[in-house]
């Protein structure tokens, strides 16, 4: 592993004015998942490495009156096992046990997870349909933001550079709202998403109140299916056929690349079955 | 290279040491304490043969900086019996699990792990807790009926 330097912060007023000395030439460690990885693959330029793991303020799930605070830290198993997380929030439940593996997610962060802003985060495509604000301090001060401002591209963020994730806060579900999340990969642990899917529907009775539909590793960041949301938007009967054609418009709002996981054809194709699927799980579809 | 003093316990020894700081849990395991038990096979968090239990939960030391140890418990294939082999090892031997035995520490790690938690894991249970091992060699089934006949003993 290349060499560089090391230090530990305990609060985090240490770790932001040592981010603001070293502006770009740092990284922080978290779970470290990726990023061991890349330091060993000599991916990571930055000479300084700022572990950031004993800060008290970046840990814990709390619930705020209507709101879930989740501390930047929190790992994929806490997430797993939050009891909070599971009754008020469970798609991020769901994403979270797609991740990696138990060993990832003893250590993988969501912090982590939505920073590397990899277009495959598999915790990212659930907080867009939660509609996620980013909690975000830095030495001029905190701000929020919307999660559909945060992501700019592959591992590109609007964070500044001494500026951090604090905590990620969503929305308490109520009672008419359910969600489906599904990941397709190679197999079914340790794998990169080649797609995925996460829809939130708010329902009365039959008919579609709100739906949000975000997809993964089929853009540079993770998109809304905005359009396909509208067209699902009050709709009260639901036929395979139509549907279908309906999913089928999600090859509008995403622009996927070929990779080794697999090529651009394939992940258009295989996103409007995802979409499908979801559906199909939450809507009582005909025929 | 810069160094760092840490202060762990591992196997049940506390360890006071100085060590730069850009090495890995597996690599100080194997290459400075000769420890060789644990495997590393990708070195990148995909296979698990490095796996080892800190603090109750398992992680894959390739992906642990050697100043992440520091205040922590861990315990490596080595520390998982102290003379005979532990009946879960008995078990995995008795049903032929392994063959080359590259994954053998590692899944012995996740399945001691998941064992200690619960006496009496459900199938997917047990096929969950070594969802983030791989083997090439047995593929899982013995591996698999080795613990369930275990922990049908166990009852």
């Amino acid at each position: 592993m290349r060499e560089f330097e090391y230090y530990k912060v305990k609060n985090l007023k240490e770790a932001i004015n040592l981010s603001k000395k070293f502006g770009k030439n740092k990284r922080f460690l978290a779970g470290g998942t990726d990023l061991i990885v890349r330091l060993k693959d000599n991916l990571i330029k930055e000479e300084n490495i700022i572990d950031i793991k004993n800060i008290e303020e970046l840990k814990g799930i709390k619930e705020v009156e209507d709101e879930i605070h989740i501390g930047s830290l929190v790992t994929f198993s806490e997430i797993i096992e939050s009891a909070i997380l599971k009754k008020y929030s469970p798609l991020i439940v769901e994403a979270s046990k797609k991740v990696g593996s138990p060993q990832i997610r003893n250590k993988g962060t969501i912090g982590g997870n939505i920073c590397n802003a990899s277009p495959a985060g598999d915790s990212i495509p659930p907080l867009f349909c939660e509609d996620a604000k980013f909690f975000l301090e830095s030495t001029t001060g905190s701000r929020v933001v919307n999660i559909e401002d945060f992501f700019k591209g592959p591992g590109k963020t609007i964070l500044k550079e001494d500026e951090i994730l604090v905590k990620i806060i969503v929305k308490k579900w109520k009672e008419n709202e359910s969600g489906f999340f599904n990941k397709l990969g190679q197999r079914n642990a340790l794998t990169i998403a080649i797609a995925s899917s996460c829809v939130k529907i708010k329902k009365s009775n039959e008919k579609i109140d709100d739906i949000k539909i975000a997809l993964g590793s089929v853009s540079p960041t993770v998109v809304r299916a905005k359009k396909v949301e509208n067209i699902l938007r009050g709709l009260k009967e639901y036929k395979k056929d139509e549907i279908i054609k309906i999913c089928d418009e999600v090859k509008e709002e995403i622009d996927p690349i070929t990779d080794v996981r697999g090529s651009r054809e394939y992940r258009i194709e295989v996103s409007k079955y995802l979409v499908f699927e979801a559906l199909n799980n939450l809507l009582n579809i005909r025929g | 290279m810069k160094k760092i003093k840490i202060d762990f316990i591992l196997n049940g020894t506390e360890i006071t040491d100085e060590v730069p700081v850009n090495i890995t849990l597996s690599e100080y395991l194997r290459d400075y304490l000769k420890l060789t038990g644990t495997k590393e096979g990708c070195s990148k968090g995909e296979c698990g043969a490095c796996t080892v239990i800190i603090d109750d939960k398992i992680f894959d030391s390739c992906l642990i900086l050697i100043p992440e140890v520091d205040g922590k418990d861990i315990t490596t294939i080595e520390g998982i019996s102290k003379d005979d082999l532990t009946p879960l090892q008995n078990s995995l031997i008795e049903e032929g699990a392994f063959q080359c035995g590259f994954c053998a520490s590692g899944m012995v790690m996740s399945l001691t792990n998941l064992l200690s938690k619960n006496e009496k894991p459900s199938l997917e249970e047990i096929r969950e807790s070594i969802s983030g091992n791989l083997c090439r060699c047995t593929g899982y089934k013995k591996i698999i009926d080795a613990v369930i006949k275990l922990t049908k003993a166990i009852i």
